[in-house]
């Protein structure tokens, strides 16, 4: 059997654990430079504020109700994410644990009797809420799309499941898929949903009376096989080998405030260039694409924009590098040559590819080898940042005063990464 | 339950190599101490038990000082450890996180500071309680 296990409200419960004046009260948790609600507590969600809205459209009825409202706080969502894999990975393995998104994480538990599964879940439960204090939501089923399909049941009903929903009959499955909507099966989009009910495939059920050629035919091929395939409960999507390395790395933020100077733009693009080969070093790798792109705000592009106001470009380095200034350099450049005067722009980009394990760079014939020396003074960077705060330590092209910086203005501390933020008790 | 997994140990975070030793690769004559070095003591192995189930707070205020809890103390909080009698606890009450020690006794639990001058807390059906964690270690700077 497969376990889905997910975390309710992450966000928001990440918020609350360190806020217990908040619990039972609604929060929301805003996305990066305050623009859009990207996680709600269920009270939130009972008030009508919309998942995934713009802030703006739902401010009436978040100031008219009070409701808790926080800028995102990765730090802290990042560690306690941690914790909660960790925990899973001290009580069953590391083996059987596959995370599979900051809040999600699929279990493989063959190994528990099939009468056992009730108090072994429920057990996993409790130890994750009582060591990281975030609650969860787990469903488990013969295959990874069914047991999506069930964790979605245990958290529609919370109090009547216990947050548990286990499928371990044909007609617990029959009737978790008839009551699962088409556009709520893990993995169909809302285009394909639109096209499955042409064909009168209203919820999961029908779907997985189809036959795979079908699937194959009409739902993307092979994807769209596997999935009918796991609905039917034949598991086809296999454990994923732990830790796979990123082909591509990309770091791109919202402006706080449009700009239209390029000094402004060049630091964006130097600090998403450091921010990336940051994460690149953090994986042991070197890169030798470097993309660059910016958005340009609505209505305010001229005719040299080929697709819509995003106007994007590349440069492949002589050889693969982790070096910062080396990708700065080369972002810098692509993004004066890209600027446009007289255009305000909204966003910007910086995306690293061709990425190679960094202890096996390919020498290329026509370019000096590089000593890979500098890669000391990156980790002294780097662990000086990652002590301190990030951006401690810098490269001057990144700019001093950031006016273009995201805007932030209601986060929390940083609890459990910081010293200077640690919540004080009295 | 959580007496089970209790053996989780949090190992440290020190890095330990052969560039550690400073004299690993001397030209000279190696000292005989190398073959005896070793990672040195971590503060991590000793304070966090458990690492995904440990936090840490910052005392403020001198509800503790008879306990040895003083203002600007460092506290190691383990959410993993049973909160049973006795224990110095971090305990949500009123929406608010405050230390205290739990004491339960055959028909009634209290939060109870270290200082004559705060009364104890009750804790009857009324109150908003909930235990946070246990307070493992302290951390005072003299």
């Amino acid at each position: 059997m497969i376990a889905i296990i997910d975390c309710n409200s992450f966000y928001c419960s990440c918020e609350r654990l360190f806020r217990p004046d908040l619990s039972n009260k609604p929060v929301v948790v805003l996305s990066n430079n305050d623009g859009c609600i990207i996680s709600r507590t269920d009270e939130a969600k009972a008030l009508g504020i919309g998942m995934a809205g713009p802030y703006f459209t739902n401010k009436p009825l978040i100031e008219k109700h009070g409701v808790a409202t926080f800028s995102s706080n990765y730090n802290l969502y990042g560690d306690l994410s941690w914790r909660v894999m960790e925990t899973l990975r001290i009580l069953i393995g590391k083996q059987h644990v596959e995370v599979y998104s900051v809040d999600e994480a699929f279990l493989f538990i063959d190994f528990v009797k099939p009468q056992e599964l009730e108090s072994f879940t429920l057990h996993i439960k409790n130890v994750v809420e009582m060591w990281t204090g975030i609650k969860v939501s787990i469903g488990v089923a013969p295959t990874k799309v069914l047991s999506k399909v069930a964790n979605k049941l245990a958290k529609k009903n919370k109090i009547a499941t216990n947050c548990i929903w286990i499928l371990d009959t044909p007609q617990k499955i029959a009737d978790a898929l008839r009551a699962t909507k088409i556009e709520d099966v893990w993995g169909i989009g809302s285009q394909y949903a639109e096209k499955l009910k042409k064909y009168h495939i209203l919820n999961a059920l029908d779907l997985s009376f189809k036959t795979t050629t079908w699937a194959h035919q009409h739902l993307g091929g092979v994807v769209g096989a596997r999935l009918v395939r796991e609905l039917k409960g034949i598991s086809s999507i296999s454990m994923k080998d732990e830790l796979i390395n990123k082909k591509m790395i990309a770091t791109t933020r919202m402006f706080g405030e449009a700009v239209n100077t390029l000094q402004p733009i060049k630091e964006a693009v130097a600090t998403y260039a450091s921010r990336a080969a940051e994460k690149l070093r953090r994986q042991y790798a070197a890169a030798s694409y470097i993309g660059v792109f910016l958005v340009a705000k609505q209505n305010d592009y001229n005719a040299t924009y080929k697709r819509g106001n995003t106007i994007s470009s590349y440069t492949i380095l002589p050889q693969a590098t982790s070096q910062t200034q080396h990708f700065i350099k080369a972002a810098v450049t692509l993004a004066e040559r890209m600027y446009v005067p007289g255009t305000t722009y909204k966003k910007a980009g910086v995306t690293l590819s061709n990425i190679v394990p960094d202890n096996a760079i390919q020498g290329n014939l026509f370019a000096a080898p590089q000593e890979n020396n500098n890669r000391l003074l990156m980790d002294v960077i780097d662990s000086i940042n990652a002590s301190q705060r990030n951006d401690i330590l810098k490269f001057a092209a990144s700019g001093t005063n950031r006016d273009w910086k995201m805007r932030q203005e209601l986060r929390s501390p940083k609890y459990t990464t910081r010293w200077e933020d640690l919540l004080e008790l009295k | 339950m959580n007496d089970t997994f209790s053996a989780a140990t949090y190992k440290g975070t020190k890095q330990f190599t052969q560039q550690h030793i400073a004299t690993a690769n001397a030209t000279g004559f190696g000292a005989a101490a190398d073959d005896f070095m070793e990672r040195g003591i971590d503060l991590n192995e000793m304070l966090i038990k458990n690492k995904p189930a440990t936090f840490f707070f910052k005392m403020n205020g001198n509800a503790m000082e008879g306990a040895s809890i003083y203002a600007g103390d460092i506290l190691v909080v383990d959410r993993s450890i049973k909160v049973t009698t006795g224990k110095i606890i971090v305990a949500a009450f009123n929406g608010e996180l405050i230390v205290r020690r739990y004491q339960q006794s055959f028909n009634k639990a209290i939060l109870s500071a270290e200082n004559k001058r705060y009364a104890d807390i009750v804790l009857d059906e009324f109150a908003q309680f909930a235990a946070w964690g246990v307070v493992t270690y302290v951390i005072h700077s003299f």
